[in-house]
């Protein structure tokens, strides 16, 4: 008797928990899981220094002035993959309005092999050697293709998980390139813009 | 002692709901259903299969994936000397074509997956019960993003009786 008593509890938790996550599961799909917009909007960009593909050390902050598309993803996340030629086609289209934008790979593959990859993907802006830091100073990306969008001023203007239309990606980029930026040393930011190489040579504008 | 069969299945069970609770988050994707105590005579083997569960939003990459970029499943077994791994087999993937790759197939499991073992004791192995301990490594994917190669424990005990 007092056994199917507690029986009868685990069921009704049981269920219980059933339709806690259906409810959530339900709504997370209506608003889709993959948009995470929200508290990081506003916040500053937790400045960086990482190696690029080349051997450079390249500052997050050597780009203030410019719209930056800050773009996470490795060679092993094939939805990564689709992105990376839009950002191509980004790059070159409003690269003369100021967007820069920065590739992270977190992958543990040999930069040569991500080199080669970038490579393949057409890749023509800059391919950064991600570290466990800068994730983390980032929010934990572990979601990828995970992307920051960053105002001229160093703020976050979105930030966008999984794969999107291209059409809402463009839309970022277009808001965070209408962003100002407040006085800063031009002459720094020249330079160190023009210390920075895309990640294939040939592919580069 | 007898096995229940009801408790890798209720185990899996409530472990699926955690998962179904957190799309996009940490939690572990794949869990491993309980193994009952394996039993093998000293010179003999015994086939033990290791059952896996995926969450239900998740696939992962089979052991055979498509590309050598693609991170493959893969179980590392360690045994003390009295039991030896004989075999591993693995299933075959699934192949798949997923909204963010339209035109590509990717080998992949998804749902529930078993991993085929065959464990051997040697002739002059002393009775006794043996940890089998290891890790399965994965990458995990939903439909639209994917997450950094994660390893889960894997465990079961084999008891060496004599001829």
């Amino acid at each position: 008797m007092k056994r199917n008593a507690l029986v009868f509890v685990a069921l009704f938790v049981a269920i219980l928990a059933m339709l806690a996550s259906g409810k959530y599961l339900d709504r997370t799909r209506k608003h889709g899981p993959l948009k995470l917009v929200g508290n990081v909007q506003g916040l500053p960009a937790p400045d960086f220094q990482l190696p690029s593909l080349d051997g450079a050390k390249v500052k997050l902050s050597d780009f203030r002035g410019k719209a930056v598309l800050l773009n996470f993803w490795a060679t092993w996340c094939p939805p990564c993959k689709v992105e990376m030629p839009w950002f191509a086609d980004l790059q070159k289209e409003y690269g003369k309005d100021g967007l820069v934008i920065l590739g992270v790979a977190m992958d543990d593959s040999e930069p040569d092999k991500i080199a080669q990859f970038a490579s393949e993907m057409g890749v023509n802006y800059p391919i950064l050697l991600g570290t466990d830091q800068v994730s983390d100073d980032y929010g934990n990306v572990q979601y990828l293709p995970t992307s920051f969008y960053i105002s001229r001023d160093g703020t976050i203007v979105d930030k966008m998980t999984g794969l999107l239309d291209r059409k809402d990606i463009e839309e970022a980029v277009k808001k965070t390139l209408n962003t100002t930026s407040r006085p800063t040393s031009s002459s720094q930011q020249s330079q160190a813009t023009a210390e920075v190489k895309p990640a294939v040579k040939d592919a580069a504008q | 002692m007898r096995k229940n069969p009801a408790v890798p299945l209720i185990a899996l069970l409530i472990a699926g709901f955690a998962l179904a609770q957190s799309p996009g988050d940490k939690l572990p994707s794949v869990i491993m259903a309980p193994v009952g105590n394996v039993q093998v005579r000293a010179g003999a083997s015994a086939a033990v299969s290791l059952d896996f569960r995926i969450g239900s939003e998740f696939h992962i990459n089979s052991h055979t994936p498509k590309s050598e970029l693609l991170i493959p499943t893969a179980i590392k077994l360690t045994t003390p000397d009295q039991v030896t791994v004989a075999d591993v087999k693995y299933p075959p993937g699934q192949d798949v074509s997923f909204p963010f790759s339209p035109d590509e197939k990717l080998s992949v499991y998804s749902g529930d997956f078993t991993i085929d073992t065959v464990i051997k004791a040697p002739a002059n192995a002393a009775a006794g019960t043996y940890p089998v301990t290891g890790t399965l490594r994965f990458q995990a994917c939903d439909h639209s993003a994917c997450y950094p190669p994660k390893t889960i424990p894997v465990q079961f005990q084999v008891t060496v009786v004599k001829k």
